[in-house]
């Protein structure tokens, strides 16, 4: 059911959620981008550019304790947070890209660390007039617990959840009528030119002087894996402090060359033209023959770490266009 | 979870980024900043790794004292007071020039001022540096000479507008890849670029020309490219005589540099020296990039004269999209130059031979002040070695592996009557050393570093330090206490105000004008936006000098006994000695032990096959390394990046110095290889 939020109902609410969940909003940095941190009292910034850094490092972080060994063998797993998570102001692609680890990382068998920092963290979406321009993000359906709308008269607030609905529970319903002003058409995922792309690698259709060219801009910053809301390649280390070991687990990037590389030497993907070429097909294609869907959500985010232009839609307009200069 | 702003500790570049900090006070990642004029949302694989070697177990936590030849851990009064009390002792023994201080380029401004301010104030010596010495001192040399300032003349945001990049002595993608990445946008966009690189380095993939000269004949190369474009009449004339002097002494020292004796010097193809100074000359805005394939030479100094009579040649200083652009590879190289941590000026590169500066410092600081120039690090090895510097205060460098000749350097160490070591990790360094001290590295202080295109920025704290370790600025505050010389700073801003007060290229600069971006210097007063441009309409010094320089060969040239050239340099994941990114994980995965590259030919003609061990010597050292069979260097040369104690690089370079700046011949010198 509709509600319609006043300031000191979305306060409330607010207060509501940090009362059970760690509360993470969107906060403006002094550069101008907004980053997900703990709530402080006060509103959040629910419009503007998203979110610089991806959301699902709240249950995938760049670093993270996995046990501690003592030297007699013991094994301690870190504390449980005292609370778990809730992600509030996610847009339908941050959605996108946390249901997509959901199913990588849970998925039977079941990923026990990332699990421990899901199980019951709260999302809370953001819809409406969002945009870093005043655009309209479209509709989430389902894959929060409760949608926050931006209107033009207002904050409306839509449960998706049975939890939604009672965080919701005493607010002022909203007429539907109140939607009646925004776009609430759902969109493809997918732009037409990442569609494009897919279905010519599918058809392997693309020359391989193109991976070659590519390949020879990248300089293995790691910046296309490291934004990715979908990448979920780490590595372990171990770490040891006198008679306590700490083993972490760390993003890792295919994109540098030990990371697939052998003791012997020997490396499947030896070359930078190997793992560009990798790195686009495990998106575009082995991922929708796994999964059903691309392992991309079009967020954006590899293009704006990328410094040499080739994130996923700056690659695939010069495959498209490479195609289409071959195929004419 | 916490998110701070801070500027990257690796290269010159000046990325900035968010530390991401953790509920236990631990980092856990780093974020770039997407609204900084130069990270602009991207970083490269060690800024996206700079949170890793933070929390790493071997960090310093304890001051640490030798006692039966071991260090072991102590109070900070004891070790602080013996520190004092033992260089104070040899100075007042054999004189304060018996002592030597190295600042650091890791550490901030404030810090690489109050370290020059001890050796100055506290101990009465000039006798400071730091491994710009190692770097760019031919650089702050020669550019000094020829235009009046030894800094990048333009900024970051010229490559976006620049029509010609001509890459020298550069591996850019690899070493400052933010800055790689502009010239490969500008590449995209149509600008012209010309690598001249003995090695096939990733960016030359990309250049319209790629020449590659044999290492140490730059000065021959470039006398002929301008050789060239006098020939073909495409020199700016109007450049030339509006904005410089002594240029037909300079027009007459080319004459010998004919395209086909600079071949013959070179190895490069005479047309393509023709090429190469055509294209150059034709560009109307063109910029010079260059690093340390031209200033590690024992004619570094002669390098940088050449590729600044270039720029003038061709009118291309003191515009947008032009200049002479050296970019400093550590994240305060350039601070700490200016801040004076070097040994004949103070900050602002005010002389310390000038009566002037000399009582304004003094008066300032309260203390009679030493006039004479003083040692320059590498200068100061050889005089340890020689038993006429006996105590050396090291802040955050790692000279036994980082300065050439590492058996010189250690013998130089070994045989000091006192070391003490401020540092984060027990490097090979710290291992020499009587007393260590444990420092807060860039995420556990605050202070300010300037990056390679003059912009001063803040660094801020993100979490503790570990255990006992302490602020740089806070330990040198406790020493110059020590010394009689008042040190009462509250924080890193009211170290910043005096650096204002008695700088003038720094004057505008207070951390309040720190906050958004940072400011470009010289800021001359608080009101002023700071200077992306220098030598605009006239250059610092007024008119921009011609100074003309002549080929002279390196020091140690392959031959019979030591058949390869020895070139030295980094890889892309490693820094310098290793001590933060070696303990880096992802980083050390990259690259895990010493390695040398070799031209598929000498491989075949030595049998070798890839990673096998081998063993290279030169006349003062050996080591073992595996092979990289690769086309990326030239027949008849090495490639061995120096981060590695297990396979010291600098254990076979040669401390053959330049006569002006004092650099060692990094990038020559001769080797044999054998099979292990």
């Amino acid at each position: 059911m509709l509600k319609r939020l006043e300031e000191k109902d979305f306060l409330c609410l607010l207060e509501r959620i940090a009362e059970r969940w760690q509360l993470l909003v969107p906060q403006r940095m002094s550069d101008g981008s907004r980053l997900l941190l703990p709530w402080q009292g006060g509103l959040p910034v629910l419009a503007g550019p998203p979110l610089q850094r991806k959301p699902t490092e709240v249950f995938f972080p760049q670093l993270e304790l996995l046990l501690e060994l003592d030297d007699a063998g013991g094994v301690a797993l870190p504390n449980p947070p005292e609370k778990p998570p809730a992600l509030l102001g996610l847009d339908h692609l941050d959605l996108a890209g946390i249901a997509f680890l959901d199913r990588f990382f849970l998925s039977p068998p079941t990923d026990d660390a990332y699990l421990r920092r899901r199980r019951g963290a709260l999302l809370v979406g953001v819809s409406g007039l969002a945009g870093a321009q005043g655009e309209t993000l479209p509709p989430l359906e389902g894959e929060c617990d409760l949608e926050l709308i931006l209107a033009p008269d207002g904050l409306l607030a839509h449960p998706h959840t049975a939890r939604g609905t009672e965080l919701l529970e005493g607010f002022a319903e909203a007429a539907p009528d109140k939607l009646a002003a925004l776009d609430r058409n759902a969109t493809e995922l997918l732009p037409e030119i990442l569609l494009k792309a897919a279905r010519l690698l599918q058809e392997e259709r693309v020359p391989e002087d193109f991976w070659e060219e590519i390949a020879a801009r990248c300089i293995a910053c790691g910046g296309c894996n490291f934004a990715c809301p979908t990448c979920s390649c780490f590595g372990v280390q171990d770490r040891t402090f006198g008679k306590r070991t700490e083993r972490s687990r760390l993003w890792d990037s295919c994109q540098l060359d030990a990371f697939m590389r052998e003791a012997s030497g020997h490396n499947p993907l030896g070359t930078e033209t190997l793992r560009t070429r990798r790195r686009i097909y495990h998106k575009l294609v082995a991922d929708p023959l796994r999964w059903g869907e691309p392992g991309c959500v079009a967020c954006g985010r590899c293009d704006r770490a990328c410094p040499t232009g080739i994130g996923m839609f700056a690659l695939c307009e010069e495959l498209v266009r490479t195609c289409d200069r071959h195929g004419s | 979870m916490k998110a701070t702003l801070t500027t990257c500790p690796y290269c010159g570049t000046g990325c900035n980024l968010y530390l991401l900090g953790d509920e236990r006070g631990q980092l856990y990642g780093v974020e770039p900043v997407a609204g900084h004029p130069v990270s602009r949302g991207q970083l490269c694989l060690k800024g996206w790794n700079a949170h890793a070697f933070v929390a790493h177990p071997e960090r310093l936590t304890h001051p640490l004292l030798r006692r039966q030849g071991k260090l072991r851990p102590c109070d900070w009064e004891t070790a602080l007071d013996l520190v004092h009390c033992r260089l104070a002792a040899i100075a007042e023994r054999h004189g304060p020039d018996s002592l030597m201080f190295l600042a650091s380029a890791k550490a901030s401004n404030e810090e690489n001022y109050l370290l020059m301010k001890l050796a100055r104030a506290g101990f009465g010596t000039n006798n400071v540096d730091h491994c710009a010495r190692l770097c760019h001192s031919s650089t702050v040399f020669g550019l000094a000479e020829t235009l009046g300032s030894g800094a990048m003349t333009n900024s970051l945001n010229c490559f976006e507008r620049t029509d010609l990049v001509l890459v020298i002595g550069s591996n850019t993608t690899e070493q400052h890849p933010l800055i790689g990445s502009r010239i490969l946008q500008a590449r995209q966009r149509g600008a012209g670029l010309i690598v001249i690189d003995g090695r096939t380095i990733r960016l030359a993939r990309h250049a319209d020309l790629h020449l590659r000269p044999q290492n140490g004949t730059d000065v021959a190369l470039l006398c002929g490219m301008m050789r060239q474009i006098l020939a073909d009449g495409l020199e700016d004339r109007a450049f030339i005589a509006a904005r410089c002097e002594n240029f037909a002494a300079f027009e007459a020292s080319l004459r010998d540099y004919t395209p086909e004796r600079v071949a013959a010097i070179t190895g490069v193809p005479a047309q393509q020296l023709v090429d190469a100074a055509r294209r150059f000359a034709c560009a109307d805005k063109a910029m010079i990039v260059f690093a340390m394939g031209i200033t590690q030479h024992s004619h570094g100094v002669d390098n940088v004269r050449a590729l600044s009579n270039l720029a003038l040649l061709t009118g291309n200083i003191g515009r947008p999209g032009t200049g002479l652009n050296p970019l400093r590879g550590q994240n305060n190289v350039q601070g700490a130059c200016d801040m004076g941590a070097l040994p004949d000026v103070y900050s602002g590169y005010q002389k310390v031979s000038d009566p002037a500066a000399r009582e304004k410092f003094s008066a300032a600081w309260g203390v009679p002040l030493p006039d004479r120039p003083g040692l320059m690090a590498t200068h100061a090895m050889e005089a340890a070695a020689a038993g006429r510097v006996r105590g050396m205060l090291i802040m955050g460098e790692n000279p036994l592996l980082s300065e050439a000749n590492q058996g010189l350097v250690r013998q130089a160490l070994q045989k000091l009557e006192f070391l003490a070591v401020i540092d984060i990790f027990p490097t090979e360094t710290a291992q020499l050393a009587d007393v260590v001290l444990p420092a807060a590295c860039y995420a556990e202080r605050d202070g300010s570093f300037t990056s390679t295109e003059r912009r001063v920025q803040r660094g801020r704290q993100a979490i503790a330090p570990p255990g006992e370790a302490r602020a740089d600025w806070q330990i040198l505050c406790a020493l110059l206490g020590r010394c009689g010389v008042p040190a009462g700073y509250a924080g890193p801003g009211e170290i910043m105000a005096e650096i204002a007060a008695l700088t003038p290229s720094y004057a505008g600069i207070s951390y309040p004008r720190l906050e958004g971006t940072g400011l470009q210097w010289p800021c001359p007063d608080a009101e002023h936006p700071g200077t992306p441009i220098l030598h605009v309409g006239r250059c610092s010094r007024g008119k921009a000098r011609f100074s003309p320089v002549a080929y002279r060969p390196a020091v140690e040239t392959p031959d019979a006994d030591y058949p390869f050239l020895l070139n030295t340099g980094r890889t892309g994941v490693h820094w310098h000695t290793g001590s933060m990114t070696r303990r880096s994980h992802l980083l050390d995965r990259e690259e895990r032990e010493p390695y040398v590259e070799i031209h598929p030919a000498d491989a075949a003609r030595y049998q070798l096959e890839e990673r096998r061990p081998v063993r290279i010597s030169s006349r003062r050292g050996s080591i073992e390394a595996r092979t990289r069979i690769t086309d990326r260097v030239p027949a008849g040369q090495l490639f061995i990046p120096f981060h590695f104690v297990e396979g010291a690089a600098n254990a076979l370079t040669n401390n053959a110095l330049d006569p002006e700046s004092g650099i060692p011949e990094f990038k020559v010198c001769a080797v044999r290889l054998q099979p292990c």
